[in-house]
């Protein structure tokens, strides 16, 4: 798909357009996020087909409850990327999933457990090379766990066998790194 | 708050942990308080939100095309669900559809009365042979009746017949043959007390009168015959008993053969038995 065909409106008339139930409205809603909420996701989920389903499930969720969302509580992007990195972790955590892995196991162990614990950014990403560059090892290794590994900062603090209060800092430092690459 | 307690608010990293999303429900509560508060932290939160959207942007991949329409679609049907939301919904392609026979309404009323009708008849023939059945039933009851009447009055007569040799006052009275019949015989039972003259009719050793006879009895009473009636021997009649006219006394009965319906005199030289009692 083109960037021409896609739909852009403000954050504003976007929500907007929502709350009058526009057809036009999810259009754009999905245009504008699909790729942001979807590497979100792919990354939390290996699975394509399972991530497919996933953002599917997200964009469901947002349009039913978007009578919850208020501009006063935030951007409507950070709402809407938790929304998507809950329902993937959910997913992740599932029975179903876990059953499903269990079945891949044998044969592709090794190469299910380096996706899952790649902290390689994919090369074909525009920028990325510059932003890892921005970041130091412990800012980038927090950043990966935290935001697209969904673990929360107390599971982050166990994994990497560090202080909740350090997890805490870095976590801010690495988002502080990432303010003044995009300023 | 003093600005020192906020800037420390902020470099706690709550705020981090808040846009990601990892914060309990009060600690939510909490930040979204302090945000309303404190233009400060607003606008901090605001900044890590950018920020984070900016990073999410610069590491967005691309859904497969295809999920735009079955996305979309999922949500349309929703708006569609909803009923506040415009679709086209897209004309059923009707050269596709084969119009099914329409199923003849009347058809189960065709069969139903088919099976009515079948039921009819067939109520009819076992009517008719049902009705076949109890006539016969009916004639043979009739029959059966008729014999039974013929039983019991057969009966009541034998009663009527016993209770003569039961009766004392009965005598029984040997008439034997004359010179005419020599092997003549009569038996006849009678009661002086009930003027009762009855002749045995099964052991009549007599031979069967003509069309123009009739055997006669006479009572001799005194010197004089008195007629106690006719009565024929024919082979065909097998009643036991005959019940004569009554006489209250007599010395002698005899039977003589007459002309048919009997005569006022005894022909005296057609005697066939005679008894004395």
């Amino acid at each position: 798909m083109s960037n021409k065909s896609k739909i852009s409106l403000s954050e504003e008339e976007l929500v907007l357009a929502l709350r009058r139930h526009e057809k036009i409205a999810v259009e754009a809603l999905y245009d504008m996020y699909s790729s942001s909420l979807y590497g979100v996701i792919s990354r939390i989920i290996v699975d394509t087909a399972v991530a497919e389903d996933v953002l599917q499930e997200t964009f469901v969720k947002i349009w039913h409850s978007f009578a919850s969302y208020s501009t006063e509580k935030g951007r409507l992007f950070t709402w809407m990327v938790n929304i998507a990195r809950n329902l993937a972790i959910d997913k992740l955590r599932s029975k179903d999933f876990k059953n499903q892995n269990k079945n891949q196991e044998l044969e592709i162990n090794v190469t299910f457990i380096d996706e899952q614990r790649n902290t390689v950014y994919k090369p074909e990403l525009l920028g990325i090379k510059d932003l890892v560059q921005t970041l130091k090892a412990d800012q980038k290794e927090i950043l990966e766990l935290v935001y697209f590994k969904g673990y929360t900062h107390v599971e982050a603090a166990d994994e990497l066998g560090i202080p909740l209060g350090t997890i805490k800092t870095r976590l801010r430092m690495a988002i502080q790194q990432l303010r003044k690459h995009f300023n | 708050m003093k600005v020192e307690d906020i800037k420390a608010y902020i470099e706690s990293g709550i705020l981090e942990l808040y846009v990601l999303g990892d914060v309990t429900s009060s600690e939510k509560l909490h930040v979204e308080e302090m945000a309303s508060q404190h233009p400060a932290i607003k606008a901090e939160l605001d900044e890590i939100e950018r920020s984070m959207e900016l990073f999410a942007a610069a590491n967005a991949v691309e859904p497969p095309a295809q999920l735009r329409d079955r996305v979309l679609n999922s949500l349309l049907t929703n708006f569609g669900d909803d009923n506040n939301f415009p679709t086209k919904h897209p004309q059923p392609v009707k050269e596709n559809v084969i119009a099914m026979p329409a199923p003849k309404a009347n058809g189960f009323y065709k069969y139903a009365f088919a099976a009515c009708f079948a039921l009819l008849i067939a109520s009819v023939v076992a009517l008719f042979s049902v009705y076949n059945k109890l006539q016969n039933a009916n004639t043979q009851l009739i029959a059966l009746n008729s014999t039974n009447q013929k039983f019991s009055s057969t009966v009541n007569f034998m009663d009527h017949q016993l209770s003569v040799y039961r009766d004392t006052s009965f005598k029984v009275i040997k008439l034997k043959g004359t010179a005419h019949l020599p092997n003549g015989l009569m038996l006849v039972a009678f009661s002086p007390a009930k003027k009762k003259v009855i002749i045995d009719m099964a052991d009549l050793k007599m031979p069967a009168n003509d069309k123009e006879h009739q055997y006669q009895l006479w009572a001799i009473v005194g010197k004089t015959p008195v007629s106690l009636g006719v009565f024929d021997k024919d082979a065909a009649d097998n009643s036991l008993m005959k019940e004569m006219k009554s006489v209250p006394v007599a010395q002698a009965f005899a039977v003589t053969l007459e002309p048919r319906g009997g005569s006022i005199n005894p022909t005296m030289d057609q005697m066939m038995v005679i008894g004395n009692l």
